[in-house]
């Protein structure tokens, strides 16, 4: 057992009384939605009550013991991975909705709660819980707000951050604050905004008060195919120029449609190079409007096919591919590393035709699957991970991708968070001076660094190893002045 | 950038002779919080325009001195606005003036805050480095949300100097219906018209009178409109309100607010306005401080109190107290920021140098 000190792990067991401490147990958790990077926890806990977790982040904090929380383990950058000596602490059992307030249309879930329990739970009110990540069925909320995660569906309704209104959450030191209020606004600095996206780095969060949203009337989804990928890339610039705002705008290119198509049958056409899937929402004739104004877009950027879908048996089929490409690509070889760098959309066409470029340099496949109306990029390479080459090929490829999308003026994540795995590149989005404000702020709330320690952010000797310090045209912006 | 430079000189120079400034855009909500009298000013206002816009990325990176009118006018020209309603105090405000104080107008319940259009910022810190948060692609997970965290903190951390902010196209239509009704009523009405998709897009309950303004397809506001059985009026009563310039504003010299849940009792306050579907209520000239005694679970803003009000003037601090551990969190942030105190000190909270 890698954490040695037994008088911390009976303090621990009088605690919670769950503790896992055997290797074969432990071993199911040596890894969350990134496989890639595996890790035996020191000690699993599985606390059942918030009295208990506030104990357990107390002693860890008394002891100085790494821990790190998770919920489901669906996260694709590692932010769950365990500390080979500090606790896992699984938050599982944390899963009943409290309370549902139809007058406030607010719904106050424990963190363990699944992202799609929450709009089935309020579904016969007419309500529902917008952001719905496509891991939804499996996510929990407290993961959704540490990584502020998005979904199908941001482009119009916003990311987690925009959707909840009040937290809980347990403090390194283990006191409980709740942060947010039941008005829309709180006095004094945003703590609510900082916590979204921390990745476990600032607190624990043990409840959230999430704001639901009225059911649309109608709801539409239009499928479309193209003949070449920069049409559809065109249409989706076309669409938002047009004052257009769909529910949702996806895009997914030959290979991430061919996939999608063997794995679940969703009715995709298999021939054509790029397809696009719109949502729309609103009354049956607002929507009658709309598809001929979608459709005008397309038409002009020469689309081959143009089907409407409007009962929802056949929308969530058209969905069920989209939501489905990440397992349905990984049927098609031994293993894929996900990207999520977003760019402004404009850059599209260019940015896929880059991608396509370092497919053949790294001799490596990828398919493409978008949340391309915020231009938010998932490729997908393909590789085998028992071939060592073909994994460093891999990383080597998402690191170009990523760089690539900072040159565009995007970002390294879009929704995916930092974790462990994008961590060197946050050395390339981030200069010293900005790095050394996250680290004070971590600092702020985690003083002794107990929480999630070696995610999100780097450490300014890791970024000097890594060999690349963010550096506008070659040189530290206003060189001159000398740095406190 | 050779403004944002200067910017910076003035900024390192303070912290190295370790005195603060006080950071301010057009100067128009000198009466909100407390301001130090005396402070050396340093102001955005003259660093104006617009960095960076394609109207298809439905977003817009801006100066932070671009007054609130001049950035409104571009996004109409694209047909496109800032949802939020950013209130305009005075011909002079600027849009990082908003952002730091963390504004929304009259559309906040239905298309969010200020902070939530916020995609990123760049601003000078203590020791004159320029620094950039967020950026300008509608999803950005990367970093802690440094940009939403200055949104909102008067200017106490940094000094914003551009910003990037979602846009959204405007809608087909806008029109306001007023009909007189009971408070209750106006509850239930609003409510009616939030729990489903509907064009509300502002409410305001004054006097007996409900205002309510729709927005969106020409078929949904007629449609809703009708519904209503109100009366037609202009649509500029929702820049008046979140400027404050209303009559009932501009008559009384203590003004305060309350942000609260929309299902709070009135208790027993004589609020002569709510707004923001009764989550936001307005109360003028009070006898005397409306926090004692108050039992409810919202927070007051003390957010006027001119020459004619109590002499004693903001013996309380404008701003709702912390608890130990908010405050305690604060004063770290703070320090992490601005460890010399050089920005904006005691804007927020006096006592404490926040």
């Amino acid at each position: 057992m890698p954490i040695n000190n037994q008088d911390f792990i009976k303090r621990l067991g009088a605690i919670a009384g769950d503790l896992i401490t055997d290797n074969e147990r432990l071993a199911v958790y040596e890894t969350d939605g990134l496989t890639a990077k595996k890790q035996l926890p020191g000690v699993v806990v599985i606390p059942d009550t918030v009295a208990q977790v506030q104990a357990i982040v107390a002693l860890c904090h008394t002891y100085e013991v790494p821990l790190v929380a998770r919920g489901a383990g669906t996260g694709l950058s590692g932010g769950a991975m365990p500390h080979s000596e500090g606790v896992l602490m699984v938050m599982a059992r944390f899963n009943q909705i409290v309370d549902v307030d139809t007058s406030t249309r607010t719904a106050t879930v424990q963190p363990g709660v699944t992202n799609l329990a929450i709009s089935e739970a309020v579904s016969s009110l007419g309500l529902y819980y917008a952001p719905d990540p496509s891991s939804q069925i499996a996510c929990t909320i407290g993961g959704n707000v540490a990584e502020n995660s998005g979904g199908v569906h941001c482009l119009k309704y916003g990311l987690t951050v925009h959707n909840v209104k009040r937290l809980k959450v347990v403090l390194p030191g283990g006191e409980l604050i709740v942060i947010g209020g039941k008005g829309y606004d709180t006095p004094g600095y945003d703590l609510l905004a900082l916590m979204h996206g921390s990745e476990g780095l600032l607190g624990v969060v043990v409840e959230v008060v999430v704001q639901l949203l009225p059911k649309p009337p109608e709801i539409a989804v239009i499928m479309a195919a193209f003949s070449s990928v920069v049409d559809a890339a065109n249409s989706v610039s076309g669409v938002l120029s047009e004052g257009l705002l769909p529910a949702g705008l996806e895009m997914m290119d030959k290979l991430a449609i061919q996939a999608a198509e063997a794995f679940v049958g969703a009715g995709y056409p298999e021939d054509a190079a790029a397809m696009l899937l719109c949502e729309l929402d609103g009354s049956a004739e607002e929507l009658q409007v709309l598809i001929e104004a979608v459709r005008t877009v397309f038409k002009a950027q020469h689309c081959m096919t143009f089907t409407v879908a409007w009962e929802a048996e056949e929308r969530q089929g058209l969905w069920l591919g989209r939501k489905a490409a990440f397992p349905a690509v990984g049927r098609i070889a031994p293993d894929y590393y996900c990207m999520d760098g977003t760019i402004p959309r404009r850059e599209l066409a260019n940015v896929l035709q880059a991608i396509t470029d370092l497919s053949q340099k790294y001799e490596l496949q990828v398919a493409n699957v978008f949340h391309a109306g915020d231009g938010n990029l998932h490729p997908l390479i393909l590789y085998d991970a028992n071939n060592s080459d073909q994994l460093a090929r891999a990383e080597a490829f998402g690191s170009e991708v990523l760089a690539l999308c900072l040159e565009k003026g995007g970002t390294i994540t879009g929704e995916h968070g930092v974790g462990v795995e994008k961590i060197n590149e946050m050395c390339l989005q981030f200069d010293r001076n900005e790095l050394g404000i996250f680290h004070g702020i971590k600092k702020a709330f985690d003083d002794r660094g107990i929480l999630n320690p070696g995610k999100g952010i780097p450490t300014l000797s890791r970024c000097a190893e890594f060999g690349a310090m963010h550096v506008h045209a070659g040189e530290e912006r206003f060189p001159h002045l000398d740095r406190f | 950038m050779e403004e944002v430079e200067a910017f910076a000189q003035v900024v390192k120079k303070a912290t190295s002779e370790g005195r603060s400034l006080q950071l301010m855009g057009g100067g128009t909500k000198s009466f909100l919080g407390y301001v130090p009298e005396g402070l050396p000013v340093l102001t955005t206002q003259s660093y104006t325009g617009v960095l960076d816009y394609h109207p298809a990325e439905l977003v817009v990176r801006v100066k932070a001195g671009t007054p609130i009118g001049t950035l409104k006018g571009l996004l109409q020209s694209e047909g496109q606005m800032l949802a939020f309603d950013p209130p305009a105090h005075g011909a002079s405000s600027t849009i990082g003036g908003v952002i730091a104080a963390g504004l929304s107008g009259s559309a906040r319940p239905y298309r969010g805050a200020a902070r939530d259009h916020l995609l990123g910022v760049g601003m000078v810190l203590h020791d004159g480095a320029y620094c950039e948060f967020g950026g300008q692609v509608m999803k950005n997970v990367a970093g802690y949300d440094v940009s939403r965290l200055v949104c909102g903190a008067y200017g106490t951390l940094g000094l914003m100097t551009d910003l990037s902010l979602k846009v959204v196209p405007a809608p087909e239509v806008e029109k306001t219906i007023i009909r007189e009704c009971s408070a209750d009523q106006a509850r239930a009405l609003i409510k009616s018209l939030a729990n489903r998709v509907s064009p509300l897009s502002a409410s305001c309950y004054s006097g007996d009178t409900l205002s309510i303004r729709l927005s969106g397809s020409g078929l949904a506001v007629k449609a809703t409109a009708k519904m209503l059985e109100g009366v037609e009026a202009d649509n500029s009563f929702w820049g008046q309100l979140d400027a404050q310039t209303l009559p009932a504003f501009r008559n009384a010299s203590d003004i305060w607010r309350l942000s609260t849940d929309s299902d709070e009792p009135m208790f027993d306050y004589d609020f002569s306005m709510l707004d923001w579907g009764f989550a936001q209520r307005w109360l003028f000239d009070p006898k005397s401080d409306p926090r004692d005694g108050y039992q409810g679970s919202g927070h007051w803003t003390r957010v006027r109190c001119d020459i004619r009000c109590d002499k004693s003037g903001f013996q309380a601090e404008a701003f709702q107290s912390l608890s130990k551990l908010e405050l305690a969190l604060h004063r770290r942030l703070k320090s992490t920021f601005d460890p010399g105190g050089v920005f904006n000190p005691g804007r927020m909270y006096r006592k404490e140098g926040l």
